[in-house]
Protein backbone atom coordinates (compact mmCIF):
# COMPACT_ATOMS: atom_id res chain seq x y z
CA UNK A 1 0.00 0.00 0.00
CA UNK A 2 1.40 3.37 -0.49
CA UNK A 3 2.29 6.03 1.99
CA UNK A 4 -0.34 8.41 2.37
CA UNK A 5 0.53 11.92 1.68
CA UNK A 6 0.54 13.14 5.35
CA UNK A 7 2.56 11.72 7.77
CA UNK A 8 0.59 12.99 10.99
CA UNK A 9 -2.34 15.08 11.21
CA UNK A 10 -3.75 16.51 14.46
CA UNK A 11 -7.64 17.34 14.48
CA UNK A 12 -8.94 19.56 17.31
CA UNK A 13 -6.57 17.97 19.77
CA UNK A 14 -6.76 19.28 23.51
CA UNK A 15 -4.98 17.72 26.43
CA UNK A 16 -3.54 18.80 29.84
CA UNK A 17 -2.52 17.19 32.94
CA UNK A 18 -4.32 17.58 36.26
CA UNK A 19 -5.26 20.90 35.88
CA UNK A 20 -7.37 22.39 33.03
CA UNK A 21 -6.10 22.39 29.20
CA UNK A 22 -3.22 22.94 28.10
CA UNK A 23 -3.47 22.56 24.54
CA UNK A 24 -6.64 23.73 23.10
CA UNK A 25 -8.33 22.57 19.38
CA UNK A 26 -4.81 21.94 17.82
CA UNK A 27 -5.10 20.71 14.20
CA UNK A 28 -1.94 20.67 12.22
CA UNK A 29 -0.63 18.18 9.53
CA UNK A 30 2.94 17.18 8.78
CA UNK A 31 3.58 16.16 5.17
CA UNK A 32 5.56 13.08 4.14
CA UNK A 33 9.22 14.56 3.59
CA UNK A 34 8.77 17.76 5.07
CA UNK A 35 10.17 20.21 8.17
CA UNK A 36 7.15 21.40 10.21
CA UNK A 37 7.75 23.86 13.18
CA UNK A 38 5.95 24.80 16.01
CA UNK A 39 7.28 27.82 17.97
CA UNK A 40 6.29 29.38 20.99
CA UNK A 41 7.96 30.58 24.20
CA UNK A 42 8.41 28.71 27.41
CA UNK A 43 5.63 27.25 28.95
CA UNK A 44 3.24 27.03 25.94
CA UNK A 45 2.26 23.59 25.73
CA UNK A 46 5.29 22.69 22.86
CA UNK A 47 6.32 19.68 24.46
CA UNK A 48 2.89 18.80 25.51
CA UNK A 49 1.68 18.50 22.03
CA UNK A 50 4.33 16.38 21.29
CA UNK A 51 4.06 14.46 24.73
CA UNK A 52 0.59 14.06 23.70
CA UNK A 53 1.32 12.74 19.87
CA UNK A 54 3.51 10.03 21.32
CA UNK A 55 1.27 8.88 23.78
CA UNK A 56 2.56 9.81 27.34
CA UNK A 57 -0.36 12.79 27.68
CA UNK A 58 -3.45 11.38 26.99
CA UNK A 59 -5.73 13.37 24.52
CA UNK A 60 -8.95 14.57 26.10
CA UNK A 61 -10.65 15.60 22.82
CA UNK A 62 -9.91 15.45 19.14
CA UNK A 63 -7.71 13.09 16.80
CA UNK A 64 -4.20 12.16 16.21
CA UNK A 65 -3.54 10.47 12.72
CA UNK A 66 -0.34 8.51 11.98
CA UNK A 67 -0.27 7.82 8.57
CA UNK A 68 -3.93 8.08 8.12
CA UNK A 69 -4.65 5.34 11.20
CA UNK A 70 -6.25 7.10 14.49
CA UNK A 71 -3.56 6.67 17.23
CA UNK A 72 -4.73 9.15 20.18
CA UNK A 73 -6.32 6.09 22.00
CA UNK A 74 -3.15 3.62 22.21
CA UNK A 75 -0.36 2.97 24.71
CA UNK A 76 2.99 5.01 23.80
CA UNK A 77 4.23 1.59 22.78
CA UNK A 78 1.67 1.03 20.09
CA UNK A 79 1.80 4.65 18.71
CA UNK A 80 5.91 4.12 18.45
CA UNK A 81 4.83 0.88 16.75
CA UNK A 82 2.60 3.03 14.27
CA UNK A 83 5.58 4.74 13.58
CA UNK A 84 6.13 8.08 15.45
CA UNK A 85 9.86 8.26 16.80
CA UNK A 86 9.49 10.82 19.77
CA UNK A 87 12.63 12.67 21.07
CA UNK A 88 11.90 14.28 24.11
CA UNK A 89 13.39 17.52 25.66
CA UNK A 90 16.12 16.29 27.73
CA UNK A 91 17.14 13.19 25.86
CA UNK A 92 15.75 11.09 28.07
CA UNK A 93 18.73 8.14 27.28
CA UNK A 94 19.37 4.85 29.41
CA UNK A 95 22.16 6.42 31.45
CA UNK A 96 23.62 2.81 31.86
CA UNK A 97 23.91 1.52 29.00
CA UNK A 98 26.24 2.03 26.10
CA UNK A 99 26.16 4.69 23.15
CA UNK A 100 25.57 1.35 20.67
CA UNK A 101 23.00 -0.10 23.28
CA UNK A 102 21.04 3.34 23.08
CA UNK A 103 20.86 3.23 19.72
CA UNK A 104 19.50 -0.31 19.62
CA UNK A 105 17.10 0.53 21.81
CA UNK A 106 15.49 2.64 19.05
CA UNK A 107 15.25 -0.28 17.13
CA UNK A 108 13.72 -1.82 19.52
CA UNK A 109 10.97 -2.84 17.63
CA UNK A 110 12.70 -4.13 14.17
CA UNK A 111 13.23 -7.95 14.04
CA UNK A 112 15.05 -7.77 11.10
CA UNK A 113 19.17 -7.83 11.45
CA UNK A 114 19.81 -6.39 8.28
CA UNK A 115 17.61 -3.57 8.52
CA UNK A 116 18.80 -2.63 11.84
CA UNK A 117 22.61 -3.21 10.39
CA UNK A 118 21.29 -0.54 7.67
CA UNK A 119 19.86 2.14 9.88
CA UNK A 120 22.95 2.02 12.29
CA UNK A 121 25.36 2.27 9.38
CA UNK A 122 23.09 5.64 8.59
CA UNK A 123 23.42 6.99 11.51
CA UNK A 124 26.93 6.64 11.76
CA UNK A 125 27.62 8.24 8.37
CA UNK A 126 25.21 10.91 9.86
CA UNK A 127 26.79 11.34 12.84
CA UNK A 128 30.22 10.38 13.01
CA UNK A 129 31.08 10.74 16.58
CA UNK A 130 28.48 8.40 17.76
CA UNK A 131 30.55 5.32 15.96
CA UNK A 132 34.02 6.76 18.15
CA UNK A 133 31.77 7.00 21.18
CA UNK A 134 30.04 3.53 20.52
CA UNK A 135 31.16 1.87 23.32
CA UNK A 136 30.79 5.32 25.87
CA UNK A 137 27.74 4.98 28.67
CA UNK A 138 25.76 7.22 27.82
CA UNK A 139 25.82 8.62 31.46
CA UNK A 140 29.47 10.14 30.66
CA UNK A 141 28.56 12.10 27.49
CA UNK A 142 28.68 15.87 26.72
CA UNK A 143 25.52 17.87 26.09
CA UNK A 144 25.69 17.93 22.41
CA UNK A 145 26.76 14.32 22.23
CA UNK A 146 23.87 13.27 24.71
CA UNK A 147 21.22 15.25 21.85
CA UNK A 148 23.16 13.74 19.02
CA UNK A 149 22.39 9.93 20.51
CA UNK A 150 18.96 10.80 21.16
CA UNK A 151 18.11 11.63 17.59
CA UNK A 152 20.64 8.98 16.18
CA UNK A 153 18.19 6.74 18.55
CA UNK A 154 15.16 8.43 17.27
CA UNK A 155 16.46 7.55 13.66
CA UNK A 156 16.95 3.74 14.63
CA UNK A 157 13.28 3.67 14.70
CA UNK A 158 12.86 3.96 11.19
CA UNK A 159 9.38 6.53 11.68
CA UNK A 160 7.00 7.42 9.72
CA UNK A 161 7.94 11.37 11.52
CA UNK A 162 10.48 12.07 13.76
CA UNK A 163 9.55 14.44 16.48
CA UNK A 164 12.42 16.91 18.02
CA UNK A 165 11.59 18.40 21.32
CA UNK A 166 13.78 21.66 21.39
CA UNK A 167 16.94 19.47 20.72
CA UNK A 168 19.12 23.09 21.01
CA UNK A 169 17.78 23.44 24.65
CA UNK A 170 20.71 24.24 26.68
CA UNK A 171 23.41 23.74 24.71
CA UNK A 172 26.44 25.99 23.48
CA UNK A 173 26.45 27.97 20.17
CA UNK A 174 28.31 26.27 18.49
CA UNK A 175 27.19 22.64 19.49
CA UNK A 176 23.37 23.85 18.52
CA UNK A 177 25.37 24.82 14.73
CA UNK A 178 26.11 21.41 14.60
CA UNK A 179 22.86 19.94 15.91
CA UNK A 180 21.04 22.19 13.73
CA UNK A 181 23.05 21.06 10.83
CA UNK A 182 22.49 17.62 11.42
CA UNK A 183 18.53 18.85 11.17
CA UNK A 184 19.34 20.53 7.64
CA UNK A 185 20.89 17.14 6.17
CA UNK A 186 17.88 14.82 7.25
CA UNK A 187 16.14 17.54 5.48
CA UNK A 188 18.29 16.63 2.67
CA UNK A 189 17.33 13.29 2.91
CA UNK A 190 13.89 13.86 2.61
CA UNK A 191 12.82 13.03 6.36
CA UNK A 192 9.63 13.53 7.87
CA UNK A 193 9.99 15.71 10.55
CA UNK A 194 7.57 17.43 13.35
CA UNK A 195 10.00 20.03 14.98
CA UNK A 196 9.40 22.22 18.63
CA UNK A 197 11.66 25.13 18.96
CA UNK A 198 11.66 28.43 21.54
CA UNK A 199 13.77 30.51 19.03
CA UNK A 200 12.12 31.22 15.49
CA UNK A 201 14.84 32.53 13.74
CA UNK A 202 16.42 29.83 14.79
CA UNK A 203 14.75 27.10 12.40
CA UNK A 204 13.23 29.77 9.78
CA UNK A 205 15.40 28.25 7.21
CA UNK A 206 15.30 25.08 7.97
CA UNK A 207 11.44 24.15 7.81
CA UNK A 208 8.06 24.46 4.77
CA UNK A 209 5.73 25.07 7.57
CA UNK A 210 5.82 27.00 10.99
CA UNK A 211 3.28 27.32 13.60
CA UNK A 212 2.71 29.53 16.19
CA UNK A 213 1.75 28.40 19.82
CA UNK A 214 0.30 30.67 22.47
CA UNK A 215 -1.07 29.90 25.30
CA UNK A 216 -2.07 26.12 24.21
CA UNK A 217 -3.61 27.39 20.99
CA UNK A 218 -2.33 27.92 17.23
CA UNK A 219 -2.54 31.47 16.57
CA UNK A 220 -0.92 31.54 12.91
CA UNK A 221 0.21 29.43 10.70
CA UNK A 222 2.27 29.74 7.26
CA UNK A 223 5.43 30.14 5.68
CA UNK A 224 8.43 30.86 8.36
CA UNK A 225 9.54 34.14 6.35
CA UNK A 226 6.53 35.39 6.86
CA UNK A 227 5.81 35.22 10.49
CA UNK A 228 8.78 37.39 11.05
CA UNK A 229 6.76 40.66 9.74
CA UNK A 230 3.69 39.31 11.85
CA UNK A 231 2.20 40.67 14.94
CA UNK A 232 1.11 37.70 16.33
CA UNK A 233 4.92 36.85 16.67
CA UNK A 234 5.55 40.08 18.63
CA UNK A 235 2.46 39.65 20.75
CA UNK A 236 3.36 35.82 21.67
CA UNK A 237 6.68 36.84 22.91
CA UNK A 238 6.36 39.68 24.26
CA UNK A 239 2.70 40.09 25.56
CA UNK A 240 0.14 41.55 24.58
CA UNK B 1 42.10 -24.29 62.19
CA UNK B 2 42.00 -25.31 59.08
CA UNK B 3 38.67 -27.40 59.59
CA UNK B 4 37.01 -24.05 61.20
CA UNK B 5 38.06 -22.25 58.48
CA UNK B 6 36.66 -24.39 55.75
CA UNK B 7 33.10 -24.94 58.12
CA UNK B 8 32.75 -21.19 58.08
CA UNK B 9 33.45 -20.97 54.77
CA UNK B 10 31.02 -23.34 53.53
CA UNK B 11 28.76 -22.19 56.00
CA UNK B 12 29.06 -18.24 54.37
CA UNK B 13 28.93 -19.56 50.83
CA UNK B 14 25.98 -21.90 51.14
CA UNK B 15 24.41 -19.17 52.39
CA UNK B 16 25.58 -16.62 50.76
CA UNK B 17 23.90 -18.42 47.84
CA UNK B 18 20.89 -18.55 49.31
CA UNK B 19 20.59 -14.88 50.46
CA UNK B 20 21.76 -14.16 46.66
CA UNK B 21 18.80 -15.62 44.99
CA UNK B 22 16.59 -14.49 47.29
CA UNK B 23 18.28 -10.46 46.82
CA UNK B 24 18.28 -10.90 43.09
CA UNK B 25 14.46 -11.52 42.94
CA UNK B 26 14.07 -8.60 45.25
CA UNK B 27 16.49 -6.26 43.71
CA UNK B 28 15.25 -7.11 40.00
CA UNK B 29 11.89 -5.54 41.24
CA UNK B 30 13.09 -2.84 43.33
CA UNK B 31 15.61 -1.75 40.44
CA UNK B 32 12.68 -1.93 37.83
CA UNK B 33 9.72 -1.03 39.53
CA UNK B 34 10.31 0.62 42.39
CA UNK B 35 8.62 -1.62 44.57
CA UNK B 36 9.33 -3.38 47.70
CA UNK B 37 7.79 -7.28 47.22
CA UNK B 38 6.84 -8.20 50.96
CA UNK B 39 5.18 -11.51 49.64
CA UNK B 40 8.55 -12.36 48.75
CA UNK B 41 9.20 -15.03 51.61
CA UNK B 42 6.06 -16.46 51.19
CA UNK B 43 7.00 -17.11 47.59
CA UNK B 44 9.65 -18.98 48.97
CA UNK B 45 7.51 -21.21 51.18
CA UNK B 46 5.37 -21.43 48.06
CA UNK B 47 8.37 -23.11 45.77
CA UNK B 48 9.34 -25.29 48.64
CA UNK B 49 5.85 -27.16 49.43
CA UNK B 50 4.61 -27.58 45.88
CA UNK B 51 8.46 -30.12 45.54
CA UNK B 52 7.05 -31.91 48.28
CA UNK B 53 3.78 -32.04 46.66
CA UNK B 54 5.24 -33.37 43.33
CA UNK B 55 7.35 -35.54 44.94
CA UNK B 56 5.56 -37.09 48.02
CA UNK B 57 2.06 -36.71 46.85
CA UNK B 58 2.26 -36.92 42.95
CA UNK B 59 5.35 -38.94 42.99
CA UNK B 60 6.56 -37.84 40.22
CA UNK B 61 11.08 -36.97 40.00
CA UNK B 62 12.65 -34.34 41.92
CA UNK B 63 13.97 -32.35 38.80
CA UNK B 64 10.51 -31.92 37.83
CA UNK B 65 8.96 -31.03 41.33
CA UNK B 66 11.57 -28.30 41.24
CA UNK B 67 10.86 -26.75 38.06
CA UNK B 68 7.15 -26.93 39.26
CA UNK B 69 8.12 -24.75 41.91
CA UNK B 70 10.01 -22.32 39.76
CA UNK B 71 6.68 -22.44 37.66
CA UNK B 72 4.30 -22.01 40.83
CA UNK B 73 6.39 -18.85 42.06
CA UNK B 74 6.33 -17.12 38.67
CA UNK B 75 2.80 -17.46 38.21
CA UNK B 76 2.37 -16.17 41.98
CA UNK B 77 4.39 -12.94 40.85
CA UNK B 78 2.08 -12.91 37.76
CA UNK B 79 -0.86 -13.01 39.73
CA UNK B 80 0.72 -10.55 41.97
CA UNK B 81 1.06 -8.34 38.90
CA UNK B 82 -2.45 -8.72 36.94
CA UNK B 83 -4.72 -8.64 40.30
CA UNK B 84 -3.10 -5.65 42.62
CA UNK B 85 -0.12 -4.09 41.26
CA UNK B 86 -1.16 -3.25 37.57
CA UNK B 87 -4.17 -1.62 39.49
CA UNK B 88 -2.07 0.29 41.63
CA UNK B 89 0.36 1.07 39.09
CA UNK B 90 -2.64 2.81 37.23
CA UNK B 91 -4.03 4.81 39.66
CA UNK B 92 -0.66 5.65 40.00
CA UNK B 93 0.15 9.10 42.11
CA UNK B 94 3.38 9.04 44.56
CA UNK B 95 1.99 6.85 46.83
CA UNK B 96 2.96 3.70 44.69
CA UNK B 97 5.95 2.21 46.93
CA UNK B 98 3.90 2.36 50.18
CA UNK B 99 0.41 0.95 48.78
CA UNK B 100 2.03 -1.99 47.01
CA UNK B 101 4.47 -2.33 50.08
CA UNK B 102 0.92 -2.73 52.30
CA UNK B 103 -0.54 -4.95 49.66
CA UNK B 104 2.11 -7.31 49.16
CA UNK B 105 2.17 -7.43 53.36
CA UNK B 106 -1.43 -8.37 52.96
CA UNK B 107 -0.37 -10.98 50.07
CA UNK B 108 2.23 -12.65 52.55
CA UNK B 109 -0.19 -13.04 55.32
CA UNK B 110 -3.03 -14.65 53.27
CA UNK B 111 -0.36 -17.07 51.54
CA UNK B 112 1.49 -18.03 54.70
CA UNK B 113 -2.19 -18.75 56.27
CA UNK B 114 -3.09 -20.82 53.41
CA UNK B 115 -0.32 -22.97 53.49
CA UNK B 116 -0.73 -23.32 56.96
CA UNK B 117 -4.44 -24.53 56.36
CA UNK B 118 -3.42 -27.00 53.88
CA UNK B 119 -0.20 -28.25 55.18
CA UNK B 120 -0.59 -27.78 58.82
CA UNK B 121 1.54 -26.33 60.98
CA UNK B 122 4.17 -29.22 61.65
CA UNK B 123 7.72 -28.85 60.22
CA UNK B 124 7.99 -31.35 56.65
CA UNK B 125 11.10 -32.64 55.26
CA UNK B 126 11.93 -30.93 52.32
CA UNK B 127 12.54 -34.03 49.57
CA UNK B 128 15.11 -32.14 47.93
CA UNK B 129 17.91 -34.05 50.18
CA UNK B 130 21.39 -35.62 49.28
CA UNK B 131 23.87 -37.46 51.95
CA UNK B 132 27.66 -37.87 51.53
CA UNK B 133 30.56 -35.53 51.93
CA UNK B 134 33.38 -34.56 50.13
CA UNK B 135 36.79 -34.48 51.92
CA UNK B 136 38.71 -31.03 51.70
CA UNK B 137 42.09 -30.79 52.99
CA UNK B 138 41.47 -31.16 56.43
CA UNK B 139 37.72 -30.69 56.84
CA UNK B 140 34.60 -32.45 54.81
CA UNK B 141 32.67 -30.48 52.68
CA UNK B 142 28.54 -32.24 52.46
CA UNK B 143 27.49 -32.86 48.80
CA UNK B 144 24.03 -30.65 49.46
CA UNK B 145 25.94 -27.86 50.28
CA UNK B 146 27.78 -27.83 46.83
CA UNK B 147 24.95 -28.79 45.24
CA UNK B 148 23.00 -25.41 46.68
CA UNK B 149 26.20 -23.44 45.56
CA UNK B 150 26.32 -24.84 42.06
CA UNK B 151 22.62 -24.77 41.52
CA UNK B 152 22.05 -21.10 42.67
CA UNK B 153 25.25 -19.91 40.82
CA UNK B 154 23.96 -21.53 37.84
CA UNK B 155 20.33 -19.85 38.14
CA UNK B 156 21.69 -16.63 38.66
CA UNK B 157 24.35 -16.49 36.05
CA UNK B 158 21.52 -17.44 33.71
CA UNK B 159 19.33 -14.61 34.61
CA UNK B 160 22.32 -12.58 34.32
CA UNK B 161 22.91 -13.80 30.69
CA UNK B 162 18.99 -13.02 30.38
CA UNK B 163 18.97 -9.86 31.58
CA UNK B 164 22.53 -8.71 29.74
CA UNK B 165 22.19 -10.68 26.35
CA UNK B 166 18.35 -10.86 25.43
CA UNK B 167 16.01 -8.65 23.69
CA UNK B 168 14.03 -9.33 27.35
CA UNK B 169 16.38 -8.33 29.24
CA UNK B 170 17.27 -5.12 27.24
CA UNK B 171 13.82 -3.99 27.84
CA UNK B 172 13.82 -4.65 31.55
CA UNK B 173 17.11 -2.41 31.93
CA UNK B 174 15.60 0.09 29.91
CA UNK B 175 12.90 0.07 31.49
CA UNK B 176 14.11 0.33 35.09
CA UNK B 177 16.55 3.12 34.34
CA UNK B 178 13.94 5.30 31.85
CA UNK B 179 9.84 4.28 32.26
CA UNK B 180 9.00 7.13 29.92
CA UNK B 181 11.86 6.83 26.91
CA UNK B 182 11.54 2.52 26.85
CA UNK B 183 7.47 3.60 26.38
CA UNK B 184 8.99 5.77 23.28
CA UNK B 185 11.12 3.25 22.42
CA UNK B 186 8.20 0.56 21.77
CA UNK B 187 8.81 -0.93 24.60
CA UNK B 188 5.45 -2.49 26.31
CA UNK B 189 6.58 -1.33 30.11
CA UNK B 190 3.37 -3.48 31.56
CA UNK B 191 4.39 -6.27 30.12
CA UNK B 192 8.41 -5.71 30.96
CA UNK B 193 6.83 -5.64 34.72
CA UNK B 194 5.12 -9.05 34.19
CA UNK B 195 7.92 -10.69 33.02
CA UNK B 196 10.12 -9.08 36.18
CA UNK B 197 7.46 -10.34 38.77
CA UNK B 198 7.13 -13.97 36.83
CA UNK B 199 11.39 -13.86 37.43
CA UNK B 200 11.39 -12.78 40.51
CA UNK B 201 8.44 -15.50 41.75
CA UNK B 202 10.44 -17.90 39.90
CA UNK B 203 13.47 -17.02 41.85
CA UNK B 204 11.15 -17.18 45.08
CA UNK B 205 10.48 -20.96 44.61
CA UNK B 206 14.06 -22.33 43.71
CA UNK B 207 15.50 -20.51 46.27
CA UNK B 208 12.46 -22.00 48.88
CA UNK B 209 13.41 -25.57 47.39
CA UNK B 210 17.04 -24.61 48.34
CA UNK B 211 16.48 -23.19 51.60
CA UNK B 212 13.77 -25.83 53.17
CA UNK B 213 16.70 -28.43 52.04
CA UNK B 214 18.97 -27.15 54.85
CA UNK B 215 16.18 -26.48 57.29
CA UNK B 216 12.64 -27.78 57.52
CA UNK B 217 9.59 -27.03 55.63
CA UNK B 218 7.41 -24.56 57.67
CA UNK B 219 5.24 -21.58 56.44
CA UNK B 220 7.30 -18.89 57.48
CA UNK B 221 10.72 -20.13 56.14
CA UNK B 222 11.01 -17.41 53.54
CA UNK B 223 10.69 -14.97 56.44
CA UNK B 224 14.57 -15.08 57.35
CA UNK B 225 16.45 -15.21 54.13
CA UNK B 226 13.85 -12.52 52.83
CA UNK B 227 14.77 -10.22 55.77
CA UNK B 228 18.12 -10.77 55.22
CA UNK B 229 17.54 -10.12 51.05
CA UNK B 230 16.57 -7.12 52.43
CA UNK B 231 19.18 -6.77 54.16
CA UNK B 232 21.50 -7.09 51.37
CA UNK B 233 19.65 -4.91 48.88
CA UNK B 234 19.89 -2.49 51.15
CA UNK B 235 23.85 -2.79 51.86
CA UNK B 236 24.54 -2.97 47.89
CA UNK B 237 22.12 -0.13 47.31
CA UNK B 238 18.55 -0.80 46.08
CA UNK B 239 18.11 -2.32 42.71
CA UNK B 240 21.99 -2.42 42.23
CA UNK B 241 21.92 -6.62 40.82
CA UNK B 242 25.92 -7.39 40.77
CA UNK B 243 26.16 -5.60 43.79
CA UNK B 244 23.30 -7.38 45.96
CA UNK B 245 25.33 -10.69 44.97
CA UNK B 246 28.77 -9.56 45.76
CA UNK B 247 27.10 -8.02 49.24
CA UNK B 248 24.64 -11.46 49.96
CA UNK B 249 28.14 -13.43 49.64
CA UNK B 250 30.44 -11.03 52.02
CA UNK B 251 27.89 -10.67 55.05
CA UNK B 252 27.05 -14.43 54.40
CA UNK B 253 30.48 -15.26 55.55
CA UNK B 254 31.16 -12.46 57.57
CA UNK B 255 28.22 -13.38 59.71
CA UNK B 256 29.22 -17.17 59.57
CA UNK B 257 32.71 -16.10 61.18
CA UNK B 258 30.94 -14.48 64.38
CA UNK B 259 28.73 -17.54 64.57
CA UNK B 260 31.69 -19.77 65.07
CA UNK B 261 33.46 -17.19 66.75
CA UNK B 262 31.13 -15.52 69.16
CA UNK B 263 28.67 -18.05 69.02
CA UNK B 264 25.66 -18.76 66.56
CA UNK B 265 23.18 -16.01 68.57
CA UNK B 266 25.80 -12.91 68.04
CA UNK B 267 25.50 -14.03 63.59
CA UNK B 268 22.48 -11.79 63.30
CA UNK B 269 23.13 -8.53 65.60
CA UNK B 270 26.61 -8.11 64.21
CA UNK B 271 25.07 -8.05 60.76
CA UNK B 272 22.65 -5.35 61.78
CA UNK B 273 25.80 -3.51 63.01
CA UNK B 274 27.60 -3.69 60.04
CA UNK B 275 24.36 -2.60 57.88
CA UNK B 276 24.36 0.61 60.21
CA UNK B 277 27.79 1.24 59.72
CA UNK B 278 27.86 0.79 56.46
CA UNK B 279 24.79 2.86 55.99
CA UNK B 280 26.35 5.73 57.81
CA UNK B 281 29.66 5.92 55.75
CA UNK B 282 27.16 5.12 52.84
CA UNK B 283 23.80 6.28 52.72
CA UNK B 284 23.01 5.20 49.26
CA UNK B 285 24.89 1.31 49.80
CA UNK B 286 28.22 0.29 48.49
CA UNK B 287 27.49 0.37 45.50
CA UNK B 288 24.49 2.69 45.18
CA UNK B 289 24.70 6.38 43.76
CA UNK B 290 22.97 8.85 45.99
CA UNK B 291 19.86 10.86 44.44
CA UNK B 292 19.07 14.53 44.96
CA UNK B 293 15.67 15.24 45.00
CA UNK B 294 14.28 18.56 44.57
CA UNK B 295 11.43 19.53 46.82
Amino acid sequence: MPEPDIALSLEGLTAGYEGPDVLRGISLEVPRGRIVTVVGPNGHGKSTLLRTVSGLVRARSGRVLVGGAEVQALAPHRIAAAGVAHVPQGDLLFPEMTVHENLMMGAYREADAGVIEARLAEVHALLPRLRERHRQLASSLSGGERRMVGIGRGLMAGARILMLDEPSLGLAPLVIEQIYEVIGRLREQGRTILLVEENPARVAELCDTMHLLDNGEIVWSGPPAELMDRDELLATYLGG
Amino acid sequence: MLDILTAVLVTGLTNGALYALATVGLSLIWGSMGMLNMAHGAMLALGGYITFTVVETLGLPLPVAMLAAVAAGALAGMLLYLGIVRSLLKSGGPGFETSVMIATVGIAIALQNALLLVYGGQPLRQPFAISGAVGVGAGVVPLLNIVIVAVAVAVMVAVSVLISRTRMGRAIRATAQNRDAALLMGVPVGRVYLQVLALSGGLAGICGVLVSSITQLTPGLGADPMLKAFIMCVVAGLGNLPGAIAAAFGLAIIEAAVQFGAGARWGFPVLLLLVIAILIWRPAGLFGRAQIRRM
